[in-house]
């Protein structure tokens, strides 16, 4: 017997609409990556991995509304059904902000980036989901219809933990969108994983900087990914830097704030003995690639 | 649910339960067995099609999601007499394929590759084939049986 049904929405009204039908636990699909596997975990274990399985799912993926990404003045928008590979291929993402380029870039495989959303990830909100922590170093805004209508909150307001966010039943995440960092920034995005591919990650870092003409540190900023239950910028590292004078020690000193941070929010974990030092080395590899672009590598195979 | 799609270049339907996966409805309503059911999550690649051009893992797709879309699999790869692409020749000939499991998805991917990026180096071809895995070979044969079509089918493009 079928487990849901399948309808495919043309428009964001239609699917709206459709998520709210009374009577029936609907659910959007756009890459159908991370749906199809926990209703899969369920069906072969009987222990459902989340506890509103839907009864019928909403093909969202071929809405064209949601896949279009573009960029007005200063913000760009990206369609909650844009795949990794739709940011990948997009002039706009590669122009402002390489720090997402590079969180899509390490997504799964090929296989998955072609199907994968951002709004997927974004909603399906994964602890290691790698596009997170870039999207709140951009300083991300989502923007959701719900049957009442239309909100917006920050992405890290949205996403409060784990597989957890305040997207409403019904709800359909319809775009993110981020404010173009000002001219001369810099940011990247660092990724720890057990292999080089197809990597669950264990820890992600996303920063951005930027240099005033004296040199100085004009703006920095710095998340983390698989660090925190919450994902949010870590403030108290930004204000230490902001005004100093990059260098290595002061990327070491970073490095240090930022595990002090993770393990203040997280608490002392299993995993803290090897998560610190990893965060202080890839913290501190992220601001030298951003303040010494010749010295940090892109690429470190 | 009636499925109607395009698969290998002609229309096909398939009347399945709506939770149905493309490789199920590939294998067992279609009889094509040329696409493998490896891990089943999306991890192995052995599963690997092409949805309008794209490299998909078609256990993690719903057949449902194909509707009205372009499937190709590897039945639909071949040469242009019919035979072996020179893709797949590529592979015979660097000794590529050992138990051969994988090599449907490693093909397909090589050829995604290929149609978005016709000169790859290494480590592009690495990338493309990174989920796609294979117990046997070691990879080597198949990175340079992918980088020997790229060659050759560029050489011949210059001819014409």
């Amino acid at each position: 017997m079928e487990q849901f049904g399948y309808i495919r929405a043309a428009t964001v009204a239609e699917a709206v609409a459709l998520l709210n039908e009374p009577g029936l636990n609907s659910c959007p699909l756009a890459g159908s990556t991370d749906l199809l596997l926990q209703i899969r975990h369920e069906s072969s274990t009987g222990t459902p991995k989340r506890t509103d399985l839907p009864r019928r799912v909403v093909d969202i993926s071929l809405i064209p509304e949601l896949r279009r990404i573009d960029r007005q003045r200063d913000w760009v928008t990206i369609g909650a059904a844009a795949t990794f590979s739709d940011v990948l291929d997009s002039p706009i993402v590669a122009q402002t902000a390489a720090v997402l380029v590079e969180a899509c870039r390490q997504v799964g495989a090929v296989q998955i980036r072609n199907m994968g959303t951002l709004g997927g990830n974004v909603a399906n909100a994964a602890a290691c989901a790698d596009s997170l922590p870039a999207l709140i170093c951009l300083d991300a805004v989502a923007h959701f219809i719900t049957a009442t209508g239309e909100q917006s909150l920050p992405v890290c307001e949205l996403v409060i933990g784990p597989n957890h966010t305040i997207l409403p039943k019904g709800g359909l995440l319809v775009s993110l969108s981020y404010p173009i960092p000002l001219p001369g920034s810099r940011s990247t995005f660092l990724k720890l994983g057990r292999r080089n591919a197809m990597a669950i990650s264990r820890l992600t870092v996303a920063a951005l900087g930027r240099l005033r003409p004296d040199g100085r540190i004009a703006e920095v900023r710095l998340a983390a990914g698989s660090a925190t239950p919450h994902i949010v910028r870590l403030e108290a590292v930004e204000r230490e830097l902001v005004g100093t004078k990059p260098g290595p020690e002061l990327y070491q000193a970073a490095g240090k704030l930022a595990a002090d941070e993770m393990v203040r929010q997280a608490g002392r974990r299993w995993s803290s003995e090897f998560k610190v030092p990893a965060l202080i080395a890839m913290t501190a590899r992220a601001f030298t690639r951003i303040f010494e672009p010749e010295n940090g590598t892109q690429e470190e195979r | 649910m009636n499925i109607n799609f395009i698969l290998n270049g002609k229309p096909v339907w398939a009347d399945v339960p709506a939770d149905t996966t493309l490789l199920s409805v590939l294998r067992d309503q279609l009889g094509l067995t040329g696409t493998k059911e490896g891990c089943g999550i999306g991890e192995c690649g052995a599963c690997s099609v092409l949805l309008d051009n794209r490299l998909v893992n078609s256990c993690l797709t719903l057949a449902a999601q194909a509707g009205g879309r372009q499937v190709v699999t590897i039945e639909g790869v071949c040469g242009p007499d019919g035979g072996p692409s020179d893709l797949q020749q590529a592979f015979i000939q660097f000794g590529a394929v050992q138990c051969g499991f994988c090599i449907p998805g490693m093909v397909l991917a090589g050829e995604a590759l290929l149609a978005l990026n016709p000169q790859p180096n290494r480590v592009e071809i690495r990338e493309a084939i990174a989920g796609n895995l294979c117990r046997c070979t070691g990879y080597q044969q198949i990175v340079d049986a992918i980088q020997a079509t790229a060659g050759s089918r560029q050489e011949k493009n210059q001819h014409v």
